[in-house]
């Protein structure tokens, strides 16, 4: 048995999934058409019911069309037409991996040996177009015994038509036959025989109508015999995962931007979910109208790609994350195009212990980590992190150290040490100073007192980088214990030989 | 004027409607993590979870604090805690935390004040603070305010500790301030303050540092004036 999802005016329902969900709903009311072509010559070449009621029929131009009523008129966006396909063929691939994706807006699945899995046909047709609803869809649903036949039901019939197994003919005998789409001269020729159903073209005999029509003829026949076999050619698994959405009128502000953001994230994830995967990387691109006029040169494109650390499938922490992100962005122009693409990967597996402490949940943490980058900064003036975890890095110097993305997923057990020892506060940058130098360090300025020398350690003597002037570094380090009013303390001062200058580098608290 | 009558009525009228509104809220010790440093732990048991402790120690000279709290972040990531270090002036050092034993996998560094924000690098710690408590599953928040001007700190209003005291009072998370005075009075759980003693040498090394801790408030009781828990701190190159 085969199944036949079917989207009446594609292009009309391509550019309605993208919109939130109320104002789908006041657009589906509402007339809307979908235009092609130059700017003097848009024709209508879709619309939708409510349209249709008004007078607006295909081929109008858009001229036309508004003069007939109220209707919202769209051009056509090939993007997104594919990624609708794309989204139609993920749905039909809950329920079965062979599919087919016969054209704009079909789509077949062999639903044979489903049953187990499903229940009975019309509770499996009940569920694809439950699902359908999830991606936005409005389809009609056809299961029948050959994919032809299905196909032929779900175009002229609305919701579910299940035809039983033998009675094809029978159920597709009353169907008209512009059903078939017969080239138009055939389909003159089938009109002045005064044949206009399919049962009527099934009747006739085969000879004499090969006779006169040619093997097309024969083929429209037997799609009306229900006489066609063939084997499913099945569609390649689709790894892009793209959505964009063009403004009818350019939006300035992250509020208006945000609707549409999170009506496309939606889109990703439940495609994301209907092939069991996750996300690790978004990239978001919008483009701005730029105007002719404006004299100064500006990229026409924000593009950004936002690596995560866990894989996340959720649309709503994608949405804080974006938000968060694009908050500390400032845009010249208005935004009049919006792409959003997900980098598939799979989702994360996670077993947390009973008895273990309590660990940030992964998705929330991820946010708050963005709304502090966004209080504190991203980087400091040396492409250092300000967010993150640390890492000593392997080096002589003693300053260097790294910051890694922090993830409550990726902790590693640690060496368990016992004994205590003094740290280090450092003073970034180091602190310049002045010391009174005999054989060894006699006093030293901290602010602006000389403080006396207690006992010093030293010298250490490092340097590295000596190959590359600009990086080069030598130093030699003392530990010193300087007498201050609130008691000993005990400094860590370096000489630089390469500035000739001595530097304090922290305190042993 | 009232009566004692009357106000033994007024009492009785209110505690029918608000049975709890005269009774006093006895905190409880709900768990803690130990410093690593057996005195400290004796006498205190530890930094206690659900509340908010200080540690301070002088600016200028050696008092042991950041040491503790490096220990503190050691025992506390050994214990498989995710812990967090607000940075007030970016004066972290990852290698004597490595030597302290501190996992650093499972410890969040925010640097504040490394870049030109809206917020001052005080008022960033503040928040970053704040939002890390809200969200909950960090085993212990340190916030180092240690190089911030005494006046400025002086200035954070009192409700903003009392409003810590009370948000991570629900949270099994113990947030510590580094300060060099203690400001957060009645609304802190435990403070400390540390003084550092002469450093001990070995030929041309410093090998150790004597410190003294002195227990200025606990969760509990009255804290013993006489009680002033001793510790040595070893170098790294000697440890």
């Amino acid at each position: 048995m085969f199944a036949c999802l079917y989207l009446a005016d594609f292009p009309v329902q391509a550019v309605l999934r993208c919109e939130p969900e109320q104002r789908r709903e006041l657009l589906t009311q509402s007339g809307i058409v979908i235009l092609e072509g130059s700017a003097s010559n848009n024709r209508v070449i879709s619309l939708n019911d409510a349209a249709r009621q008004l007078g607006i029929e295909l081929g109008m131009t858009k001229l036309q069309a508004q003069s007939c009523g109220s209707v919202l008129a769209h051009q056509r966006n090939l993007q997104s037409e594919d990624a609708a396909q794309a989204a139609l063929l993920d749905c039909a691939r809950m329920f079965s991996p062979r599919v087919e994706s016969t054209a704009p807006g079909v789509v077949i699945v062999d639903v044979d040996g489903t049953e187990k899995l499903f229940g009975p046909l019309q509770r499996l047709a009940a569920r694809i177009l439950e699902q359908s609803r999830e991606f936005g869809f409005c389809m009609n649903v056809a299961i029948a015994a050959d994919p032809d036949s299905a196909s032929c039901a779900a175009r002229s019939w609305e919701g579910i038509t299940i035809i039983p197994q033998g009675r094809e003919a029978q159920f597709l005998g009353r169907l008209p036959v512009e059903v078939l789409s017969p080239a138009p001269e055939v389909l003159d020729t089938l009109e002045a025989w005064g044949i206009r159903n399919l049962g009527a073209l099934a009747e006739l005999p085969s000879v004499p109508l090969v006779e006169r029509l040619g093997q097309e003829g024969l083929r429209l026949q037997k799609l009306a015999r229900a006489e066609t076999s063939r084997t499913l050619i099945l569609a390649e698994l689709n790894d892009e995962f793209l959505e964009n959405f063009e403004f009818e009128d350019p939006v300035e502000s992250l509020d208006s931007l945000s609707f549409i953001l999170n009506r496309l994230l939606q889109q990703l994830c439940t495609r994301l979910l209907a092939r069991a995967l996750a996300t690790n990387e978004l990239r978001v691109r919008l483009d701005f109208e730029v105007h002719q006029l404006q004299t100064e040169a500006k990229e026409e494109v924000y593009e950004r790609v936002w690596k995560l650390p866990l894989p996340v499938s959720d649309a709503k922490v994608l949405l804080r994350l974006t938000c968060l992100e694009l908050e500390g962005c400032s845009f010249f122009a208005p935004i009049k195009r919006l792409t959003v693409q997900a980098t598939p990967v799979k989702p994360r597996a996670s077993q947390g212990g009973l008895f273990a402490p309590a660990t940030p949940q992964a998705e929330q943490l991820e946010i708050t980590l963005a709304r502090i980058r966004g209080v504190v900064g991203r980087e400091d003036e040396n492409r250092m992190p300000c967010v993150g975890s640390p890492r000593t890095v392997d080096s002589h110097y003693s300053g260097s150290f790294a910051v890694h993305a922090f993830s409550s997923e990726h902790a590693v057990a640690g060496l368990c040490i016992e004994r205590p020892v003094v740290a280090l506060r450092k003073f970034r940058p180091a602190l310049e100073t002045k010391v009174e130098f005999r054989e060894k360090p006699h006093s030293v300025m901290l602010g602006k007192r000389s403080l006396a020398v207690l006992a010093a350690s030293g010298p250490w003597s490092t340097s590295g980088h000596w190959w590359n002037h600009s990086a080069a570094w030598a130093h030699e380090e003392w530990d010193v214990a300087l007498k201050t009013s609130d008691g000993p303390g005990l400094y860590r001062i370096y000489f630089d030989r390469m500035r000739t200058q001595w530097f304090i580098a922290g305190m042993f608290d | 004027m009232a009566t004692p009558a009357s106000a033994v009525l007024l009492r009785n009228e209110i505690e029918a409607r608000i049975p709890a509104a005269f009774s006093f809220c006895t905190r409880q010790h709900r768990g803690s993590i130990p410093t690593g440093i057996a005195s400290i732990d004796d006498a205190v048991r530890g930094i206690p979870l659900h509340a908010l402790t200080e540690i301070c120690g002088s600016n200028l000279a050696s008092s042991g604090k950041t040491s503790l709290v490096m220990s503190l972040l050691a025992r506390a990531t050994q214990q498989d805690n995710f812990c967090a270090l607000i940075d007030g002036q970016d004066a972290f050092d990852p290698a004597s935390a490595e030597a302290s034993g501190v996992n650093l996998s499972r410890l969040l560094w925010v640097r504040c004040g490394k870049t030109k924000q809206k917020l001052k690098p005080l008022e960033q710690a503040f928040k970053v603070a704040d939002m890390l408590v809200q969200s909950a599953g960090f085993g212990l928040i340190v916030v180092d305010l240690c190089d911030f001007p005494e006046r400025l700190v002086r200035r954070v209003p009192h409700t903003s500790w009392f409003r810590f005291s009370r948000v991570v009072e629900r949270q099994p998370t113990a947030l510590v301030f580094l300060e060099r005075e203690p400001h957060a009075t009645s609304c802190a759980g435990l403070v400390l303050s540390l003084k550092s003693r002469p450093a001990v040498g070995k030929g041309n090394l410093f090998t150790q540092c004597g410190m003294e801790a002195g227990i200025l408030r606990t969760l509990e009781r009255k804290p013993p004036q006489a009680v002033r828990p001793l510790f040595s701190l070893r170098s790294q190159w000697a440890a």
